[in-house]
């Protein structure tokens, strides 16, 4: 019962900070909008009117952007936490961006002609994503201890990104600049037009994930106990692979690789909700995740005058000792 | 409550063959042999693991083939050598998951579900530890935890492997006596592995044994002989 209390607190919290943070963001930049023409930019848009015009056409975008990968990235790093019973799981560590990545490049760099459209872009990380995860879980089979997973996942990582050189080096000058934009991880490049699609996938995965919370609170226990009491692990399984592959397929596709947010979120999430009721997490995670990130993109857009700072470089600042202190924390 | 007939256990070849076995409810048996004679094999094949290579295994009055894996977890629990707990899971929840088998696909509990855990979590003294985290737990706490997991999923057949491996003197005879107790009392059908010989000779547990591929029942056998039982070449 005092778990609810804890739940109430957190989202009476999050009603205040994420509206704060999402009018930072909408507002803060090189060039500044004040509430009236954000509001007028959704009621009563004006197309003459350049501040409206910025809102409509690049801030809301790049905020709704922002909250979906943020969201969507922590949703696939629980996940795979739980199905890997592994707290530094992530879609990162495990090598799925890295599929995604690699696809990507080939498409971008090679210039095969189906791959060139938009569609085709979102397609190819999406293969790449799911061929990852796929090789991911098959691998698990064979390792005895969750280190040599992530080991694995790294040793992936750093394969895929030695053929990403080898076509960068031999690639047209036109497509390496195109794919180094992508590669350098930025929320700003979403359209408008693309906002319907995107949140019609994010919206697959949460539903997919609301539907097998009943085996994700018992994997907590270990897939052997978690069969014993009835569940079937395998459908679970090819569920989580599918909802990971999917976002951190699209999120890849339209942000480029984005490092961390999948796995400090969802350690931060239960650290603050102290539960392992996935219900409540999955909520949690999709709070946290959109609100860390949007708050990272508004530092972004606050540099943006005097810096171009790409989103993967500061996730990755903060990221990367979190890493190092949860491992601390385990080994303890 | 659970019958074996003309039973082949192994993977690819038979490891363990049992030409008849029955093993009653409101009894407790310990499964002893060496190391590597397959006494996880021999659990597995009554949860269903492992699949048999040939004969006929009776589960609760009837064939296991047509018990599907769903309808197994209603019939039979089973407590693991260790549960190292999980940080923010509390021992209230982690037994609540012992509901599992009973809930719907969103696995809420009713309020006779909790009525349950609660029921069992009294029964086990455990009362005193439903808010605390099971990572911050004794093992002996533990163990009582896992055991009480199975209880809640309310099973005629309880198994347990080597539950007496992590834990001290005084928590080997506390659980012991739970089993016991829980065996006459609810009128399960009890197996659990174990290498603790004393314990279970000081308890009148009747063994079996596991030794040249194959099973049988020892009543009322010393030390000596167990040992030498298990030593057995054939």
């Amino acid at each position: 019962m005092k778990n609810t209390k804890r739940l109430n607190w957190f989202l009476i919290g999050s009603m205040v900070i994420f509206p704060l943070m999402a009018y930072f963001h909408l507002s803060i930049g090189e060039i500044q909008i004040n509430f009236s023409d954000l509001k007028n930019s959704i009621f009563s848009y004006d197309a003459q009117n350049t501040a409206q015009l910025l809102a409509h056409e690049f801030r809301f975008p790049r905020l709704i952007m922002a909250c979906v990968a943020g969201a969507g990235l922590s949703l696939a790093g629980m996940l795979m936490q739980t199905l890997f019973n592994n707290p530094l799981a992530g879609p990162y560590v495990l090598g799925v961006n890295s599929g995604a990545s690699l696809m990507v490049a080939i498409s971008l760099l090679t210039g095969i002609q189906f791959f060139g459209t938009n569609l085709g872009l979102i397609s190819a990380a999406l293969i790449g994503a799911f061929a990852a995860g796929m090789l991911m879980m098959s691998v698990t089979s064979f390792l005895k201890s969750q280190v040599s997973l992530l080991l694995v996942g790294l040793m992936f990582g750093s394969f895929t990104s030695a053929i990403v050189s080898f076509l960068e080096v031999s690639s047209k000058a036109e497509q390496l600049k195109s794919f180094t934009l992508w590669s350098m991880g930025s929320l700003q490049n979403v359209l408008l037009e693309q906002i319907p699609l995107i949140l019609f996938f994010f919206l697959i995965g949460i539903v997919l994930s609301a539907l097998i919370v009943k085996p994700l609170n018992l994997l907590v226990i270990g897939e052997n106990a978690a069969s014993l009491l009835g569940i079937k692990i395998q459908q679970t399984r090819i569920v989580i692979l599918v909802i990971t592959a999917l976002l951190t397929g699209l999120i890849t596709a339209f942000c480029g690789p984005i490092a961390f947010v999948g796995l400090a979120v969802p350690n931060i999430t239960r650290i603050l909700l102290k539960t392992q009721n996935h219900s409540q997490l999955i909520l949690g995670n999709l709070i946290i995740g959109s609100t860390f990130l949007v708050a990272c993109d508004t530092f972004i857009q606050y540099l943006e005058s005097s810096v171009q700072l790409p989103i993967n470089v500061l996730t990755s600042l903060i990221g990367a000792p979190f890493v190092i202190i949860v491992l601390i924390r385990r080994t303890k | 409550m659970i019958r074996f007939q003309q039973i082949q256990i192994g993977y690819k070849h038979s490891l363990i063959s049992i030409d008849n076995l029955e093993l009653e409810s409101s009894a407790i048996y310990a499964l002893v042999g060496r190391n590597g004679s397959g006494k996880s094999t021999f659990l597995k094949t009554i949860t269903g693991q492992t699949s048999l290579l040939g004969g006929n295994l009776e589960i609760d009055f009837r064939s296991s083939k047509e018990v599907k894996a769903d309808e197994l977890s209603r019939i039979i629990s089973f407590v693991e050598s260790k549960f190292d707990g999980v940080s923010f899971l509390s021992v209230e929840n982690y037994l609540a998951l012992g509901r599992a088998p009973y809930t719907n696909a969103l696995g809420r509990l009713s309020t006779k579900d909790w009525a349950i855990v609660h029921e069992v979590a009294e029964e086990m003294g455990l009362t005193q530890f439903l808010e605390k985290d099971t990572i911050n737990l004794s093992d002996g706490e533990r163990q009582l935890c896992a055991i009480a997991r199975a209880l809640v999923q309310q099973t005629p057949i309880l198994l347990l492997d080597e539950p007496t491996a992590f834990l001290d003197y005084a928590n080997k005879q506390l659980l012991m006596d739970k089993l016991l107790h829980i065996a006459k009392e609810k009128q399960k059908c009890i197996i659990f592995s174990t290498h603790d010989l004393d314990l279970c000779i000081e308890n009148k547990i009747e063994f079996i044994a596991l030794k040249n591929k194959t099973l049988e029942k020892a009543k009322g056998f010393t030390k000596l002989e167990l040992i030498s039982l298990l030593e057995e070449k054939g």
